[in-house]
């Protein structure tokens, strides 16, 4: 456990008046407001560093003691007398000076184990105003043909079985939000939400461009020639592929419609594209050279 | 349809907020409202938006002004996320097929 300089937090001297704390609570607030920096970890969390800061430095006698013992907060001799302030904080009851914290992010937990231990679970302002439960971010992996058709998966969260559906077509970094599925709300509040995002892995075989999937198929020379049929495997199944005589290396075919499913467009489909990789013959027998032999002078 | 609504009434009973401010953000288009009988619903879709509206408006005392400003600037930086992971996808796309 570290101690919290709430002062450098604030960015304000020692000496700094109520009305300056004020201005530097705001100051800081209005960069690292959750509301104004939404999915950024670092600002939610310097934002909660702010309310702590400003919970101490904005009450008179918070701050008092908080000056005179800080630093040395681990003292023995010390704690006991932090224990009888804080017997009289609670006896005390609210502050009344702060301000109402975000979306339900600030529940006595949300506190530093700094915060704790010189003011205690009592020492903080009770907050009776109904707020909303904090938003939950996490992230869900998915195989790329997973993404291709819509499916329920189940999901733990916060301790709770969530069973949710994924619509077919979601792409990689795609979030969606869970209403309802974050933190209990405070007094009464409704439940915050849960921001789920999407991490698709790459797949050996198919590529994923938008609604389009592109896939290489090799094809060997002779048939490359003299044109024939392969069968391809696609996400739906196998189809059975005509190749023209004398088709080029890299040729790219196109089947409309055989794509990805257009995120929660019913019926709607990118379209597959496959490259013929043409392969040429390896290992040549003594016959095979000569056939070439021949087919190069004529 | 009427189980997704709830009254403005009650938002603002909930809330503590005057109802004169939902009516502001509407009139900015930051929020839409739904009068059935007379009576002034919210969607709970909307709900989300008009808490967010709130925090910002009694956390960090910004004006109606602000907040229409925030929102425009907000739904920029969600566009530019949107399309900076469309722009991902396609560079991982060509990175896994040695495209140029």
């Amino acid at each position: 456990m570290e101690y919290i300089d709430y002062y450098k937090i604030l960015d304000i001297n020692k000496n700094a008046s109520a009305d300056d704390i004020k201005k530097a609570y705001r100051k800081q607030a209005r960069k690292n407001h959750p509301d104004l920096n939404p999915g950024n970890e670092e600002a939610n969390k310097k934002f909660q560093q702010i309310n702590e800061a400003n919970e101490v430095l904005s009450d008179p006698e918070k701050r008092k003691k908080y000056d005179k013992y800080g630093k040395d907060w681990q003292h023995a001799e010390q704690f006991e007398a932090q224990q009888q302030q804080q017997r009289q904080y609670q006896s005390q009851g609210n502050s009344g000076n702060g301000y109402s914290s975000y979306s339900g992010g600030f529940g006595g937990d949300d506190f530093s184990d700094f915060f704790s231990s010189m003011f205690g679970g009592g020492g903080r302002s009770s907050r009776q105003s109904p707020f909303k439960g904090q938003d939950y971010n996490a992230e869900l992996q998915l195989n790329l043909l997973d993404a291709y058709t819509t499916h329920k998966q189940t999901l733990t969260v916060n301790g709770k079985q969530v069973r949710i559906t994924i619509p077919a077509g979601v792409e990689n970094g795609q979030k969606i939000k869970l209403s309802g599925y974050g933190a209990a709300g405070a007094n009464g509040g409704p439940p915050g939400d849960l921001y789920l995002t999407f991490k698709i892995k790459d797949d050996a075989r198919y590529k994923r461009k938008g609604n389009d999937i592109y896939v290489q198929e090799d094809v060997n020379l002779y048939t490359a020639l003299l044109g024939g049929e392969k069968i391809v495997e696609t996400p739906t199944g196998k189809v059975k592929l005509k190749i023209a005589p004398e088709t080029q290396p890299d040729t790219t075919l196109r089947l409309k419609g055989k794509g990805f499913p257009v995120y929660k467009k019913e019926n709607q489909f990118g379209d597959l594209y496959i490259k013929w990789q043409v392969k040429l013959p390896t290992n040549l027998n003594a016959e095979q050279k000569e056939l070439f032999e021949k087919l190069s002078k004529l | 349809m009427k189980n997704n609504l709830i009254s403005i009434e009650d938002i603002c009973v909930f809330h503590k907020i005057e109802i004169g401010f939902v009516q502001s953000l509407e009139e900015y288009g930051l929020i839409q409202t739904t009068i059935i009988k007379k009576t002034v619903f919210l969607d709970y879709d909307e709900l989300t938006k008009l808490e967010h509206y709130i925090r910002l408006h009694r956390e960090l005392e910004i004006n109606l002004e602000g907040l229409h400003a925030i929102a425009h600037l907000l739904n920029q930086v969600q566009n530019m996320q949107q399309e900076i992971t469309f722009l991902k996808n396609e560079i991982n796309y060509y990175k896994h097929f040695n495209l140029h």
